[in-house]
């Protein structure tokens, strides 16, 4: 029996029942296709429920076709939508769970650029990321908004939902007159909090018409923006109560921040504390009695039971946590919570996708963003295959496979599992990480797979065995670059992370990958004492945390640290002492540093020599991560999970 | 003129001069060529367009560069719908793999290569090609021109150029192998050309060739392309400067003169005995012509100038003005995450055929009175003109143009004055009465006869000397601080052209580097390069906190950190507020003073509310 006391118990939400407390709370996917839900999306939902999750809330439904801000989004206005909506409650409603649907206009958070339309906001302040000055809305045009919500409510009522919520919190035209910052009116829609929550409780009621008393109808504030003069707890609070006191909201959901300014706390990475945004729900839940949800990075049952039971919330929102692992519910009420595949909070694969318009993937999760398309069966049945390297693409092909029924020998030369993965989570910051490696040791041994460590392999011996496929994993070497010559102390993050040696003094990194890598060791060296300087050839250190939501925490810490950042210069030499010469690439001019180590963050070279020595072999052999080409986690894993589906 | 006329390219006869260039649309469908393409080229055939290359095809599935990307495939039924809908032109498939410049975020799959080398943009390792690989790539270019000349098209282009996997192999700086592809660069081209000659029988084999990689430490450099064409079997050559670190060289925005690639293209047309064409940046008919002339080009490649006006060619042969492309880049340049469908800022129906309306004409005879002779004024009283309206147009100001006469001030920018000029043109010619320094009053619009629209503008945020004071120089002398909220090209083009001046000038952003939204021009690296050699210090990641006594008190957006820097004058580049004088509830108006914004909507808008009336 479970001991997830309080997670597991159900609750009534208005006129639903859920049978625990665990929401898959709406998020972007980038699923739809020519503004409708696809089969994708109905596949992905539908995996959820049957992993036992207590409500789902699908992403968001544009209510108006003013509002397109992003290519793939859910054109809920337009009456062809129903049938994909059908497609998607019935999927979830074979496994008895709710779902509801989220219903938006991002207002003033929005571009053109699809819509060809001016964006529509309270007032003419430019959003701070699209940066377009929106069209004042007008009081037919307000009209307009409101009947929006009330037709694509309809839409789902025909759609078979239990029900809809409004985003109100993050990105959205309610937020837009919610928030001080962004309505500046002055007439009946702006200035006091009554004024500024007067479109939402014109919402609020237009939609309740349409719902009636069976299907539920829930609000998602922002609790506080984290933008200067934005909307803090307090006005949360008077919100929330406000719309209790409708007799019309069935629950009030909670977030923290605004999608187009303060991103990287809504979707924080591991280097935001787990559990940090339940301030908000906490100061609601003391002011109203319908049911409030918490969201923030919970990663496992434990923390979310906990929160429950300190009266946080009443629901816990658990949306990566369930991306990484749709059996996250299923799990924890089995009691086999140990067996979850716990998110990094790495943000790569999920957060990472949707600002670059891609779907909705997870690095640990091969599956995720692909539940649709089902998987081909195993070729031939219980082949004999021997996976060569244990990094997260050996580990994550020996699993495959041997889920599909192959009996599977892993072969490591190192005493331990993981490859890179342990090295870069050895940095403090990025700990979590190790998490991906953790998990798929743990499946590993679930699923039978045999394990040899310090096991040194060569193609002889392979040939001599003779099983029925090989699958290369042996990874990537640092290779020093060119301009380093033989100077002993210009070494690889690899070597100082594994402990190959200890830089002190003055340190130079040179960030050609533009990951964590370097970031990751310049703040290792300056916690030791280390004086450390990043330097990229490219316009931004790190360039890439900006897709995972950490450049804003790392800028913050490096200032802490007395990390100093120099960008647009490339390595031309380095001499002893040591004396590098950085060229400034836009002007030409050289610059020189004196240091007493180098670290360089620079691509590694592929470990592919067995690989090669196969290349006769009478057996399949398949060669997958970075000893193909060496990238990051997520392609691992993927060539791993398709290497061994393939077998 | 030469550039008219029809032009006979091997066993065919192209009705003009006239290319239109493959280039991103994101108008596919899937990977498939949609109808969208079809309508789209459709009408650069109909204007009289001589060579249609259509959009590069991706040869092999290894290859899925942006998530539109068409796959040559996939492609058959869209090629042959493109050669009936324009039967007057030579269509050509452009046929491509991106190899390591490509994107492995849609197929999830590793990119190919000729070595281990990081894209310089993308800092993804690619995987190295084996035999097996590079058999598949000259398989692939084969059975793609088979399924291209089935279709009916007249031939393919071979993509050797910008994002090309054969560019690749031909470069030092990406190919470092020990094989035979390695100590001869061109093998795989000429393998390429050989298969794809063998499949297309009498078709025209087109090669688009990068001549020049900017890299000439270990890049292609003219000399090699010089030694190089004359051992490849191609009909049509076009030249073009492409490589991994050479970013907007292939196609610049207007800081790079027109036709800039002339003499490159006349040096290689000396070595090679195919017909060459002229690609780059050429958007003028007289331009062209010239260039033709000199002999230094067989056809010219005037790809944006059709996206502007897909009548270019009927026009200049009929003699009438086109509607010129302004090398802006706002509009025709897609390559970016979110898909942008191809478009133009003076014609926004382009990549839109199906979906907005032609510009009708007729005989309405109505009276309508437009406020206001920027870019929104003028397209909604062009397009009325035409639609055969009794069309007044009214200017507070002495000029027409509006906000276009102050940002073509701006360093790079001047091109932009064109459209509002052929705007004001047009107007003249079709009879609009136009009356400047003339400012409308309420009681005026209320006791106008006709419709009226307004398109009066915008005005600035704060008071302080804005952007447009700036370029028109109408600044006190001293240090200068450009306060870039945008990110767009105002403020860029402020900060070069007082540095020009000779101006102590430092740009401030919130951002970590400037010009943010230039990443969809292609000028976004270029801009920073371009101010950190004109001198002019990036205040990165700040925010302007105050101002006093010539100096400025600055915040670092993360760490909330201040400093102060030296300025005595402030100049605001962000965003503007619309002009609602006029306005009262349920007026038609267009533009700015709906909500300030680009050329893009302001036409767009005057043009929807023309037909509004």
């Amino acid at each position: 029996m479970s001991k997830y006391t309080h997670l597991l118990t159900p609750l009534r939400l208005g006129p639903l029942t859920v049978s625990n407390r665990v929401v898959f709370s709406a998020h972007l996917t980038n699923y739809a296709q020519g503004g409708m839900p696809t089969e994708q999306h109905a596949a992905y939902y539908a995996a959820r429920a049957a992993g036992g999750a207590g409500l789902i809330i699908t992403e968001e439904h544009s209510t108006h076709l003013t509002d397109w801000p992003y290519e793939k989004l859910i054109h809920g206005f337009d009456p062809k939508v129903i049938p994909g909506y059908r497609r998607i409650t019935d999927a979830v409603h074979a496994h008895g769970v709710p779902i509801l649907a989220q219903l938006n206009h991002n207002g003033g958070q929005a571009s053109s650029m699809f819509s060809r339309l001016p964006v529509w906001a309270p007032s003419p302040i430019p959003d701070p990321l699209f940066r377009e000055v929106p069209k004042a809305l007008e009081h037919h045009e307000i009209r307009s908004v409101v009947d929006g919500y009330a037709q694509v409510a309809e839409h789902c009522l025909a759609g078979g939902f239990d029900g809809v919520e409004l985003q109100c919190s993050h990105s959205s035209i309610v937020r837009g007159f919610l928030s001080p910052a962004t309505n500046t009116r002055t007439d009946v829609y702006g200035g006091v909090l009554e004024n500024r929550a007067r479109l939402l409780l014109e919402i609020v009621a237009a939609v309740r018409a349409v719902l009636g008393p069976s299907k539920a109808l829930g609000v998602r504030l922002c609790g506080d923006e984290l933008i200067e003069g934005g909307t803090r707890i307090d006005e949360a609070v008077a919100v929330a109560q406000m719309c209790e006191a409708t007799g019309q909201v069935d629950y009030i959901n909670t977030s923290i921040g605004v999608a187009t300014a303060t991103l990287y706390m809504i979707e924080a990475s591991m280097q935001v504390p787990p559990g940090y945004a339940m301030f908000i729900p906490s100061a609601i839940r003391e002011a109203v009695s319908i049911p409030v949800v918490g969201v923030g990075r919970f990663k496992d049952p434990v923390q979310a039971d906990r929160a429950l039971q300190a009266g946080q919330a009443d629901l816990i929102g658990v949306v990566r946590g369930q991306i990484a692992d749709p059996d996250f519910v299923r799990k924890a009420r089995s009691g086999s919570a140990q067996d979850i595949r716990t998110c990094l909070s790495c943000n790569q694969e999920c957060v990472g996708r949707m600002g670059l318009n891609r779907w909705l993937g997870c690095i640990e999760n091969p599956r995720t963003g692909r539940e649709a398309v089902a998987l081909p069966l195993p070729g031939r049945r219980s082949q004999r295959v021997l996976v060569v390297g244990g990094g997260p693409a050996g580990l994550q092909a020996a699993v495959t496979a041997a889920e599909r029924g192959h009996s599977v020998t892993l072969l490591e030369k190192l005493d331990r599992l993981g490859g890179q993965v342990p090295v870069a989570a050895s940095v403090p910051s990025r700990a979590e990480f190790l998490d991906i490696t953790r998990n798929l040791v743990a499946a590993a041994h679930r699923v039978g797979v045999e394990v040899k460590l310090s096991h040194h392999v060569n193609a002889v011996d392979l040939l001599a065995d003779a099983p029925d496929a090989v699958i290369v994993a042996t990874g990537a070497v640092p290779h020093k670059p060119w301009w380093a010559g033989d100077l002993e102390r210009v070494v690889d993050v690899r070597d100082v992370l594994e402990g190959h040696c200890s830089p002190q003094g003055r340190v130079l990194v040179v960030d050609e990958l533009g990951f964590h890598q370097a970031t990751s060791v310049a703040e290792l060296l300056a916690d030791r004492g280390c004086s450390v300087e990043v330097a990229t050839p490219g316009m931004v250190v790190g360039q890439d945390l900006g897709i995972t939501l950490d450049l804003e925490t790392w800028n913050v810490k490096a200032d802490a640290k007395g990390i100093t950042q120099t960008t647009d210069v490339v390595p031309m030499g380095a001499v002893d002492g040591i004396t590098v010469t950085l060229q400034h690439h836009p002007t030409g001019t050289d610059v020189v540093r004196t240091v007493d180590w180098v670290v360089c963050a620079v691509q590694q070279r592929a470990d592919d020599a067995l690989f090669h020595e196969l290349a006769d072999a009478p057996f399949r052999v398949e060669r997958i991560g970075d000893c193909l080409a060496p990238r990051r986690a997520h392609a691992a894993v993927i060539e791993g999970h398709r290497a061994a589906v393939s077998l | 003129m030469q550039l008219t006329a029809p032009v006979v390219l091997g066993a065919r006869t192209a009705p003009s001069r006239v290319v239109f260039g493959p280039h991103e649309t994101n108008l596919a469908r899937g990977r498939a060529l949609s109808d969208k393409h079809v309508a789209y080229y459709a009408e650069r055939s109909a204007g009289g367009c001589g060579v249609i290359v259509t959009e590069t095809a991706s040869v092999h599935e290894s290859d899925w560069p942006y998530e539109r990307a068409p796959l040559a495939g996939e492609c058959a039924h869209g090629w042959s719908a493109i050669v009936a809908a324009g039967p007057s032109s030579l269509v050509l498939a452009s046929l491509g793999h991106t190899g390591g410049q490509g994107s492995s975020a849609y197929s999830q799959r590793s990119l190919w290569a000729p070595s281990a080398v990081a894209d310089a943009v993308s800092r993804e390792l690619p995987q190295v090609m084996g035999p097996a690989e590079i058999g598949c790539v000259i398989t692939g270019f084969a059975e793609a021109a088979v399924l291209a000349m089935a279709a009916g098209c007249a031939g393919v282009e071979i993509e050797a150029g910008d994002r090309s996997l054969l560019r690749q192999f031909l470069s030092g700086i990406t190919n470092a192998r020990d094989d035979g592809y390695g100590s001869d660069k061109a093998l795989l081209l000429r393998q390429v050309l050989t298969a794809v000659r063998a499949a297309i029988g009498d078709g025209l084999l087109a090669l688009r060739l990068s001549c020049d990689e900017l890299a000439p430490w270990a890049g292609v450099t003219p000399e090699h392309a010089v030694a190089l064409v004359p051992s490849l079997d191609v009909d049509l050559l076009t030249v073009v400067r492409a490589g991994p670190y050479a970013g907007s060289a292939y196609r610049p925005d207007a800081h790079i003169e027109e036709g800039f690639n002339l003499a490159l293209c006349a040096q290689v047309k000396e070595a090679t005995g195919a017909q060459v064409v002229l690609q780059g940046s050429v958007v003028t008919g007289a331009f062209a012509e010239q260039a033709l002339a000199t002999g230094g080009c067989d056809l010219v490649e005037m790809t944006r100038a059709q996206i502007a006006d897909p009548a270019l060619v009927r026009k200049l042969r009929n003699g009438e003005a086109p509607r010129p492309c302004v090398l802006c880049n706002q509009a025709c340049r897609v390559r970016d995450a979110r898909n942008p469908i191809v478009s133009c800022i003076g014609e926004p129906r382009s990549g839109y055929e199906l979906t907005e309306p032609l510009v009708q004409q007729g005989i309405s005879g109505r009276q309508v009175l437009v406020i206001g002779g920027g870019p929104a004024g003028l397209e909604c009283a062009r397009v009325l003109a035409l639609s055969g309206a009794d069309v007044t147009l009214r200017e507070a100001s002495p000029r027409l143009g509006g906000a276009v006469n102050d940002a073509s001030l701006g360093t790079g920018r001047s091109r932009l004055r064109h459209l509002t000029d052929w705007l004001a043109a047009e107007c003249l010619r079709l009879g609009v009465t136009i009356q400047v320094d003339s400012p409308v009053t309420p009681a005026q619009i209320t006791s106008s006869p006709g419709a009226v629209v307004l398109a009066t503008g915008s005005r600035p945020r704060a008071d302080g000397v804005d952007a447009r004071a700036a370029l028109r120089g109408e600044l006190p002398a001293g240090s200068v601080l450009v306060l870039d909220t945008v990110g767009g090209p105002v403020g860029v083009s402020v900060a070069e052209k007082l540095a020009a001046e000779g101006r102590d000038v430092r740009i401030v952003t919130q951002d970590p580097i400037v010009g943010t939204l230039l990443s969809l021009t292609g000028d976004l690296a270029d801009c920073n390069t371009r101010l950190q050699r004109a001198g002019v210090q990036r205040e990165l990641k700040s925010l302007l906190r105050s101002t006093s006594g010539g100096t400025a008190l600055l915040e670092d957006v993360w760490t909330g950190t201040q400093r102060s820097v030296p300025a005595e004058v402030v100049v605001d580049c962000g965003h503007r507020l619309p002009s609602e004088d006029l306005y009262v509830t349920g007026m038609l108006r267009a533009g700015d003073c709906v909500a300030p914004r680009t050329i893009l909507e302001a036409v767009l808008e005057g043009r929807r509310r023309a037909a509004d009336v």
